[in-house]
């Protein structure tokens, strides 16, 4: 195995990933909040 | 390295492509459809021109999810797993015979629950939540469809085990093991299916038994119905982990990540089939909140997967000369069709797998439940995510199997854009029609109750799908013209299959081991689903009768 | 052959790992906050019915609204092919209504527009959620389960009065 291979560091994944999850709470929150406006089921 | 790829016999690529054949004709007949339901939520309604040969929007709907969702998939799973299985290591399959009776018998079954399809006499969604009752030739067909998979399977482990006999203290092929977990994965889920069609539908539409118990049935199709996703999903991660770093220029970033993932999708898929019953009566709201957590669980081996995915094209790009933080992203071959289907295929799948996870939410799911969200959602999951991958493959495969060039790249990239960019559009309206609460299933066109703020969402869903058709139609084509067009030249194409940055014998052994995995899930699902079961099983009661309602 | 038992972690894939892993955890945490501490809650098995007397005799043979108490209904609701019976009820707002939905055929859909209920709607079993209207206007409780050829039009509504 080469050094190279040893010194990559998936950086940009990283960025894509983090863009990914602030995404994903973004869009999951706004259902939440639709669900928590429409009001109790019990 | 190209002398490495182990080449198939001429019989083994027919049979593969055979695979291809029916189930492209699937995808072909089923998407016609498609188009049809998407202009008909605009306000054209194009069935009645149909008259007689198609009754109504149901069985287009029908044949629609059965032939896409089924049949496409099956068909090219089991093909395109062949395939891995071979080539990954490097033999021929133990008992060829064996796999030839599994695929005539997935041809059979096809055949079979076609016919009372087109008769109109099985309109019954490709859930067929029972009591809706359906031609039990459906149900015969559809069970024959299954068993042939698992004899496909069985053939899989046999050569799996005769490759380990051979090849003592030598760490699997990655490949090769994902096929056979994903095999192994799909004997355990179907059990449930098989349960509700030979104990409840098939006796029952035989006129053996008076009725059913649709609480149970939907519990015992749930079981199967939700790991049937990652029997779907799991053929497109082993394309992604192991040939699209190859084809992008680069190498698998972990070995054992992806064995890993494999391994927990294995152990997780199954029990949790009840985020899909979160709002039936019949199921207690605390094993509802387990299955909920189970299903959180199943998602972090797909993030792991995004991650090994991603690092690895970042690797490729950066092997190509690609700079910066994201850079590197303009340095993938976006412009070989193969990679730039499967890309999309991701893209689509990170908005198809936030949706999914509000759907497995709980009480979230109240929002959304049996709402337009939902097919929204796995559109944007098998008919992204797995579609555009299986495209992706075929782009590959067919001129592998024949010998021949792609004809061409240019209308397969057409085809890639065009059903990305409908996707986009249809699957955004789908979402937003959900949270507005528009129902699935259902002929908008002739409901009563369409409120105006619907309109534009309805119309964005007949742009976006006839876009997806016009890609959908490019794609038929350039596999049928590569296949048997005089124009096709000769060509010389390898299987292209990604090697791993780090040794895969670094790979520690229980992650090459089917005993613990199998232990653990089995016991996981007694867990997650035994109380249950034991508990729905012994209260059966037969009193539904139902009928043919359409 | 190896004999190594931990696998090779990437840094950065660690530490995606464990982003991971709390976000699950937060959202976990949110949906049992909502179910458990705000009461938005999914059904629970609340009775078996037989599907073929469920019209002639019990509560669904004269499905509709009754009054407990001020303000306090419950709501018998009969879904068959196709239609639901009733077709309409009214109540004043601030009325806190529980639903008890079952079926006299095959498997329907209940959600009742611009709430949190939506319940499947399964032959033998009762769907029973609750609901207070705290806004006056009309409410529509549509099918939301394929059910046969006349789906689309299967629908009614709750009148919420000021």
């Amino acid at each position: 195995m080469s050094d190279k291979n040893q010194e990559f560091h998936p950086k940009g994944t990283l960025t894509i990933l983090i863009i990914f999850v602030l995404t994903l709470i973004l869009l999951w929150g706004s259902v939440y909040l639709i669900l928590l406006n429409r009001g109790v089921t019990i | 390295m190209s002398a490495n790829t182990y080449q198939l016999s001429q019989e083994d690529k027919k049979f593969v492509g055979l695979h291809i054949f029916f189930a492209v004709l699937a995808l072909s007949i089923g998407t016609l459809f498609g188009p049809l339901q998407a202009l008909e939520h605009s306000g054209l309604d194009l069935y009645p021109y149909l008259q007689p040969l198609f009754k109504s929007y149901y069985q287009g709907l029908t044949l629609h999810g059965v032939l896409n969702a089924l049949v496409w998939t099956t068909f090219f799973i089991t093909g395109f797993l062949t395939l891995v299985v071979i080539v990954g290591l490097k033999r021929e399959l133990r008992y060829p015979k064996l796999n030839r009776v599994g695929f005539w018998t997935m041809v059979v079954g096809l055949v079979m629950a076609a016919i009372p399809i087109l008769l109109n006499e099985a309109s019954v969604l490709y859930t067929f939540y029972p009591p809706l009752k359906a031609h039990w030739a459906f149900y015969l067909g559809l069970t024959l469809v299954v068993v042939g998979s698992w004899i496909e399977g069985y053939g899989f482990f046999f050569t799996f085990a005769a490759w380990r006999k051979e090849n003592p203290g030598v760490r699997s092929p990655f490949i090769a093991l994902a096929a056979v977990i994903t095999m192994g994965m799909w004997q355990i889920a179907t059990l449930g299916v098989a349960a509700e069609i030979l104990t409840m539908l098939l006796p029952w539409s035989l006129g053996l038994i008076e009725g059913t118990d649709p609480q149970l049935a939907r519990t015992y199709f749930w079981f199967t119905g939700h790991p049937l996703v990652y029997f779907w999903l799991l053929p497109a991660y082993i394309s992604w982990y192991g040939m699209l770093p190859k084809q992008a220029g680069g190498k698998l970033f972990s070995d054992s990540l992806g064995r890993f993932a494999f391994w927990l999708f294995f152990l997780l898929s199954v029990p949790l089939g009840f985020h899909h019953q979160y709002v039936d009566p019949g199921v207690p709201a605390g094993w509802k909140f387990l299955h909920a957590l189970l299903t959180y669980s199943v998602f972090f081996p797909s993030m792991l997967t995004a991650f090994t995915v991603i690092a690895s094209l970042e690797y490729a790009g950066r092997q190509n000369g690609g700079k910066g933080l994201l850079g590197w992203i303009r340095a993938l071959p976006w412009n070989n069709p193969s990679v730039s289907a499967q890309l999309f295929a991701g893209i689509l799948f990170f908005f198809g797998g936030i949706s999914g996870l509000a759907n497995a939410s709980y009480n979230v799911n109240l929002v959304l439940h049996n709402t337009a969200w939902v097919p929204g959602h796995f559109h944007l999951t098998v008919a992204s995510a797995v579609t555009l991958s299986f495209w992706g493959i075929s782009y590959w495969l067919v001129p592998y199997i024949t010998g021949k060039k792609l004809l061409n790249e240019k209308t397969a990239t057409w085809a890639n854009w065009l059903w990305f960019i409908g996707m986009i559009i249809f699957s955004n309206a789908m979402h937003v029609l959900g949270l507005l609460g528009a129902p699935r299933r259902t002929p908008l066109g002739l409901a009563p109750y369409i409120p105006e703020e619907w309109s534009g969402h309805l119309l964005r869903v007949g742009i976006g799908g006839s876009i997806m058709f016009i890609g959908a139609v490019l794609f038929v084509v350039t596999v049928a013209r590569t296949a048997w067009s005089k124009k096709a030249e000769p060509a010389e194409v390898e299987v292209p299959v990604a090697e791993a940055i780090h040794d895969p014998q670094d790979t520690p052994q229980w992650l090459d081991a089917f005993k613990p995995w199998l232990i653990g899930t089995i016991a996981l699902i007694i867990i997650a689903y035994g109380p249950q079961l034991v508990d729905q099983i012994a209260n059966i009661s037969l009193n539904a009768p139902g009928g043919k309602v359409w | 052959m190896s004999t190594k038992t931990s696998m090779h972690i990437d840094p950065y894939e660690r530490n995606w790992m464990i982003v991971s892993i709390v976000l699950l955890l937060g959202f976990a945490t949110a949906i049992a906050v909502a179910a458990f501490a705000f009461g938005i809650q999914v059904p629970s098995p609340e009775q078996r019915v037989d599907p073929r007397t469920v019209a002639e005799s019990g509560p669904w043979a004269e499905p509709g609204l009754r009054e407990l108490s001020p303000g306090k209904y419950e709501a018998y609701i009969l879904a068959r092919t196709w239609l639901f019976q009733p077709r309409e009820i009214t109540v004043p707002v601030g009325s806190k209504v529980t639903f008890y939905v079952t079926s006299a055929d095959v498997q329907h859909g209940f959600k009742l527009q611009n709430t949190n209920l939506n319940v499947q709607v399964i032959p033998g079993q009762v769907s029973k959620l609750t609901i207070t209207f705290d806004e006056p206007g009309d409410y529509n409780y549509i099918c939301t389960e394929y059910c046969g050829n006349g789906h689309a039009a299967m629908f009614g509504t709750v009148h919420v009065t000021p």
